[in-house]
């Protein structure tokens, strides 16, 4: 209805020059006591007047031909049907003005309990005046409506004022109701605005006819209106559809276009009838061929996976959708790709629909490498030598691998469920239970998670040392601990023989006072042993440095040092030695004897290893030895009579030369012209001295001749032998000699000069070895022996495997100047003789009863009364330097 | 090189004694002076060095043996540092064989105490005519 009101007032809002009648009867309120004196009603009714009126004769054909026409136009143009209605009164009724009056509310929507008529549409001279009304309480058409019956008005704006201004006034009107469902809803009407003609019979029955039809206009209109609503709504709500279909086509686009996951349009006979780029991608074929209908969802799946497709099938029939499945696609090429797909039909009864397709390629390939991955790990476990252990938040072992088995002895199965503790000794139970619920409840580590030395027990309750590593695990709440476990007893064993063997050698070096150290050429590193530090005085693990180092090397050997290890460096690597001596603070002396050896280190670099002795005590002996050695070979010397000859005449010569010398000065002086006569004298009175001195010479030569100054002491034969042995045992080494000694235990002493007593020693053992200098068929052998005889003497032999002596020599042997040495003096025996002799002893030798001959002496033993006649002089001297000693 | 230096009247060539023997350093200087030389003695060879007759001395007159540096030692010495003086080795020694090695060595003479003045004075003109 608002639409047809719309119309009728769009074209009649407002009427050129003059007030509508809408507007002055809106803008006037109904007045029903106003001050302007109103008609009443019957007076201006005349409705009986109809009947008695001659009645014109009807036209029925003209009726008919009206109503045919009001039919069609109702059929043809329902909208202007009140129009055409109006028109179709005022031409049958020859009338002046006609029109309709509706019933609304509020002046637009026809409301059978409307308050206001209409005139929708008016035909002839009140045409202007269409789109007006009058109220429903105070009006021609509310009369009619109440009386419920055909009025006849004249001049009804006498009762009604308000009609006043609508011109022309009307003479008559002739007013019909017309009902739709029982119930009023409006008038037609006729005016006569002049008595040219009145209103009669005739007219009150067409007017009737047209009231039925205006009823059935009326209705049609309003189905009309109704289905013109019903329509605009429904377009309207299609158009809402529409728009929300676009939208919601527009998102889904969003979706299919954005290509995260492929989405296609399939039928239910196997085609593809659409698929955005991702699934085409996915199979790899192009748009073309999806144009062509190459692409068929039934020929991509391969064979094994159309059981699934039948599922889904029947779950699409059943229920309008599929849910997600996996199944695979044949690629264009032939590859498959893994795929999950779900999707619906459009239509519950319908052969097509949609479904998105994920590509699980990737999914699948994550899956095998974490599978893999997991496999590896597995396998790992299974594999370790170590134990892999796992248990539980309340410390149950949920997971032992194969290795349990061989380091605890627990077959993995039957730790199952067992607590953790059983493999801990007793004692350390209750420590672990602690920190392990310490650690539940607050986070809180009781030791170190990584490479913690603990001790672990076996089955066989042998409880060892284990090196143990655990990490922590969530998974939905649940926290599993795995541990790594290695059995070290091995390696413990290994160090602790490592560092009993360093101890060892820690202690060797102790007692052979053998430092070492290692010497990387390239960095300068140098590392010492703790003895070494003890040798040099220093404090162990000081840092070494050469500065250290030549603050202790004697100063003259620095630069030997230095030298040496510039050498070494050109040698790149030899093996060398040397020898340096050290100055401590406090000025003695060390030997050092170093021994280096090049080697490798373990990065192919060259490193020197050496030791280092110190030999300081050995050198002191040497020393002490060669000084001996000296002191006795000068004794020798001085006993040798050639030498004693050559010292003699070297004393000698001396004051002789001085002389000879003077002699011939003092007779040039004289013989001078004039002669010096005091140089001369002094000349005479040097010879005197030197003459003097000459003579002294001789007496001290005797004395040393005669041994006034032999010292006496007691001596043991066996430590002077061993002297004697010592000094000599390079010299018989050369010689290729062998010496053994027999030396009798507890051998008593004997009183005399240690010194001369082992020139003797001396001399035999050296005449022993020359009498084997040209042995060559059988070991140079000397054996030295000594023993007790009986009557207290002493006696030491010396037997050598030499050449002999025969008889005939035998004689000889000890005379003066006899030798048998092409360059000797034949001194050695006839001195040692009497050294022997004058000890109270004898000297002799015979021939072995194999190679070679045996010297041999004997001595008596210290005795409180060692007096012989012989020697009382030697004797009395000896006891007084006895008694004095 | 005069041959008879008492017809010379120019200064006397110098001739110096190094012998540890306190005989020889009193009784040949004045031996060496009737034979109308300079003389000079010394006790060692460390101390004949350190002397300033080290450059002038035309002629040495060397002991052998002595303790420190030795006669031998004094001629190599000599010889290292280009000093070539004529020496004539005295000895005490009776070793006949040290003789032909010194002369070997480039010393004009060796002479065995006692020696006559002869024997000197010959082994004097033979170091002078060297040179």
């Amino acid at each position: 209805m608002a639409v047809v009101n719309d119309r009728a007032l769009e074209s009649r809002d407002r009427i050129d020059g003059g007030e509508s009648v809408a507007d002055s009867a809106k803008s006037r309120d109904v007045p029903l006591d106003s001050s302007v004196p109103t008609a009443s009603l019957e007076s201006i009714l005349c409705t009986e007047e109809l009947q008695r009126r001659p009645s014109r004769p009807p036209d029925y054909e003209k009726e008919n031909q009206a109503l045919v026409k009001l039919v069609s136009a109702l059929a043809d143009s329902p909208t202007t049907i009140f129009r055409t209605l109006a028109e179709t009164i005022q031409d049958i009724t020859q009338c002046d003005s006609a029109g309709l009056s509706l019933l609304t509310r509020d002046g637009k929507t026809p409301h059978v309990d409307g308050k206001r008529f209409y005139w929708p549409a008016i035909a002839g001279m009140w045409n202007p005046h269409v789109g007006g009304g009058t109220p429903r309480n105070f009006g021609p058409c509310g009369d009619v409506l109440d009386q419920n019956r055909t009025l006849l008005f004249t001049h009804f704006e006498r009762r009604y004022p308000y009609l006043m201004p609508v011109n022309p006034a009307a003479e008559e009107c002739l007013l019909v109701p017309f009902y739709v469902d029982g119930k009023a809803v409006g008038t037609i009407w006729g005016i006569m605005h002049s008595d040219r003609r009145k209103f009669d019979a005739e007219d009150d029955r067409v007017m009737a006819s047209l009231g039925k039809f205006a009823s059935s206009a009326y209705r049609a209109l309003i189905h009309i209106e109704d289905l013109k609503f019903q329509v605009s709504e429904r377009e309207k709500a299609e158009a809402e559809v529409r728009e929300l279909a676009r939208g919601l086509e527009a998102k889904i686009r969003r979706l299919v276009e954005a290509n995260v996951v492929g989405i296609v349009m399939w039928n239910l006979e196997g085609a593809i009838t659409g698929a955005n780029e991702a699934f085409l991608r996915m199979v790899q074929y192009d748009r073309e061929d999806l144009a062509c209908g190459r692409v068929r969802w039934m020929d991509l799946t391969p064979a094994e996976w159309r059981g699934h497709d039948e599922g889904a099938i029947a779950d699409l029939k059943a229920t309008g959708i599929f849910q997600p499945f996996e199944k695979e696609y044949f690629r264009k090429d032939g590859s498959r790709v893994p795929v999950l797909l779900g999707g619906a039909l459009f239509e519950r009864s319908g052969k097509e629909g949609v479904a998105f397709v994920l590509d699980l390629s990737e999914q699948k390939r994550q899956e095998s490498a974490r599978l893999y991955s997991e496999e590896r790990y597995r396998v790992v476990v299974e594999t370790a030598s170590d134990a892999v252990v796992s248990i539980d938040d309340k410390g149950s072992i949920v997971f032992a691998n194969p290795a349990t088995a061989t380091i605890f002895g627990y077959d993995p199965a039957e730790l199952a469920g067992k607590p953790l503790t059983l493999l801990m000794p007793e004692y350390m139970r209750e420590l672990h239970q602690t920190g392990f619920k310490r650690y539940l409840a607050t986070g809180q580590r009781h030791m170190n998670w990584q490479g913690t030395e603990l001790t672990a027990l076996r089955k066989n309750g042998e409880e060892f040392p284990v090196e143990v590593s655990f990490g922590e695990i969530t998974r939905d709440d649940h926290k599993t601990f795995t541990g790594f476990l290695r059995d070290i007893s091995k390696r413990k064993q290994a160090e602790q023989a490592l560092r009993r063997s360093e101890a060892f050698l820690a202690e060797g070096q102790h007692l052979g006072q053998i430092g070492s150290f290692s010497w990387r050429a390239a960095t300068d590193e140098i590392t010492w042993s703790a003895e070494l530090y003890r040798i040099y005085e220093l404090e162990i693990g000081v840092p070494v440095t050469l500065e250290l180092i030549r603050s202790r090397v004697h100063p003259e050997d620095v630069s030997l040092i230095e030298k040496m290890t510039m050498v070494d460096q050109a040698r790149e690597g030899h093996d060398f030695e040397w020898q340096y001596r050290l100055l401590m603070p406090d000025h003695s002396i060390k030997y050092m004897h170093a021994v280096a050896h090049a080697t490798q280190d373990q990065d192919g670099q060259l490193e020197y290893m050496a030791s280092v002795q110190d030999v300081t005590a050995r050198r002191l002996a040497e020393e002490a030895r060669d000084k001996a050695r000296s002191e006795l070979t000068h004794v020798a010397r001085v006993m040798s009579l050639g030498t004693l000859t050559a010292s003699i005449a070297h004393e000698l010569n001396q004051p002789l030369s001085g002389i000879v010398t003077n002699a011939s000065t003092c007779m040039r002086m004289l013989a001078a012209d004039p002669p010096n006569v005091d140089g001369a004298r002094e000349t005479a009175r040097r010879t005197i001295r030197d003459g003097n001195r000459a003579s002294e010479v001789v007496t001290r030569l005797r004395a040393l001749f005669t041994k006034k100054d032999a010292t006496t002491e007691s001596v043991d034969l066996n430590d002077a032998a061993r002297v004697v042995i010592a000094l000599l045992s390079s010299e018989l080494q050369r010689s290729q000699v062998t010496l053994r000694h027999e030396f009798a235990d507890d051998l008593p002493a004997v009183t005399g000069d240690r010194v001369q007593l082992q020139q003797v020693i001396l001399n035999l053992l050296r005449n022993a070895s020359e009498a084997m200098s040209t042995v060559d068929d059988r070991p140079r052998e000397l054996l030295i022996r000594t023993e007790r005889d009986e009557g207290d003497q002493v006696s030491l032999s010396v037997k050598d495997a030499g050449v002999g002596f025969t008889p005939h020599v035998a004689d000889k042997l000890f005379e003066a100047f006899y030798t048998t040495k092409s360059d000797g003096m034949g001194i050695g025996l006839s001195i040692s003789r009497s050294i022997i002799a004058a000890h109270h002893g004898r000297l002799s030798a015979a021939q072995n009863d194999g190679p070679g001959a045996t010297f041999s002496f004997s001595i008596p033993c210290r005795r409180e009364d060692g007096l012989t006649s012989d020697n009382a002089g030697a004797a009395t001297r000896m006891g007084s330097a006895r008694d004095a000693a | 090189m005069e041959s008879h230096p008492e017809t010379s009247s120019i200064e006397r060539p110098l001739v110096s004694v190094v012998d540890d023997d306190e005989s020889v350093r009193e009784s040949l200087p004045d031996l060496l002076k009737e034979f109308g030389f300079a003389a000079r003695a010394f006790s060692s060879p460390e101390e004949f060095l350190a002397s300033d007759c080290f450059g002038q001395t035309k002629c040495l007159i060397l002991d052998i043996a002595m303790p420190g540096m030795s006669g031998p030692d004094l001629q190599r010495e000599l010889k290292l540092r280009r000093q070539e003086i004529p020496i004539i080795f005295i000895t005490a020694s009776t070793d006949k064989t040290v003789r032909p090695r010194l002369l070997e060595q480039g010393a004009v003479e060796c002479l065995f105490k006692p020696f006559s003045a002869t024997a000197l004075l010959e082994a004097l003109n033979a170091a002078l005519r060297v040179n």
